[in-house]
């Protein structure tokens, strides 16, 4: 068979043109076609309703690659999780750093459900991971800390303490002169010591 | 760290959980195997997209896509409860009036200062 040059950038209007031509429908029905690809997501494999009968509990833990036991979706009221799984809310710092993740910058491998707070559980963000020394002992020790030196120093306020002043006293009985004192008058004499 | 504590913000680790090493039963075993079977077989897919010499796209993760999805659309599964309303009219409705009244009655109180002239205007170059 021969193979026609034809230009590729116009085999899409050519074809267009031909389905308006013969088109059934009309106005927009007209220029968007009936069928979709089969490439990308399907309808059931994205999150949907809240699941209420077994075989959908069933068929949702299948959808999120999770055992029927250990799939738990979040409580219906209303808030808008739908059927999506409720996990562990632990962060990727507690995840093994030395196992081959698929992506080791977020510990995950691929196809793995994703937390709800997955952006929030991040190893720049959220840390839940154990901490040496527990939670009360360190509440105590920065909340004690920070309360002492706020009372001490309302207590500063309160009680001042300085070292005895008194008012500068000048040479010269009390720089007369320099003051604009009259050279010829006498000055009054000013004693600012006592022996 | 045999006497870690959990608290609400720092969980248990899977090494520490007593569970892992002592009373292993058949249950809990069998049940670490499935999930180990279900992570073998997205490791197996996803290693057979990876080493595959024709692929030119990129590998698309259904996992990632569903959370983007959900996180995307939650208002089909939105219902007005008592929480929801509450939480609604906490972070929509009292934000709106209160700083319209906050800011009103601080605005009139100086220009009422600045009309009277007990204002201290000050002249400061950096605000």
């Amino acid at each position: 068979r021969q193979q026609q040059p034809v230009n590729m950038a116009g085999v899409g209007f050519q074809r267009l043109a031909k389905a308006l031509a013969k088109g059934k429908g009309s106005g927009l029905s007209a220029l968007v076609s009936g069928c979709r690809a089969a490439s990308g997501a399907t309808k059931d494999s994205l999150p949907g309703a809240y699941p209420k009968t077994p075989e959908e509990r069933a068929a949702a833990a299948k959808k999120y690659n999770l055992r029927v036991e250990d799939y738990e979706p979040y409580p219906d009221n209303g808030e808008g999780f739908g059927d999506y799984p409720k996990l562990q809310d632990r962060s990727q710092h507690e995840r093994d750093p030395w196992y081959k993740w698929d992506h080791p910058d977020l510990r995950r491998n691929w196809g793995e459900p994703m937390h709800w707070n997955f952006d929030m559980y991040l190893r720049t963000r959220v840390d839940t991971s154990p901490s040496p020394v527990p939670w009360s002992t360190m509440w105590k020790q920065l909340f004690g800390f920070v309360g002492f030196m706020l009372f001490m120093f309302y207590m500063g306020e309160k009680f001042p303490s300085y070292q005895p002043i008194a008012p500068k006293q000048y040479p010269y009985n009390n720089l007369y002169l320099e003051k604009g004192g009259d050279p010829a008058k006498a000055p009054e004499e000013v004693k600012n010591y006592e022996i | 760290m045999a006497d870690y504590r959990e608290a609400p913000l720092a969980t248990r680790p899977k090494t520490l959980d007593p569970n892992e090493y002592f009373n292993l039963s058949p249950d809990y075993r069998r049940a670490e195997e499935e999930r180990a079977a279900l992570r073998a077989n997205l490791k197996r897919q996803y290693q057979l997209q990876l080493n595959n010499p024709h692929r030119t796209e990129l590998i698309e993760d259904p996992a990632l896509t569903r959370w983007v999805y959900a996180r995307a659309n939650p208002y089909p599964h939105f219902r007005p409860t008592k929480k929801t309303s509450l939480l609604g009219v906490m972070f929509g409705v009292v934000p709106l009036f209160a700083l319209y009244y906050i800011f009103k009655t601080d605005r009139d109180k100086k220009e009422e200062m600045i009309k009277a002239g007990t204002l201290n205007r000050k002249f400061s170059l950096s605000y």
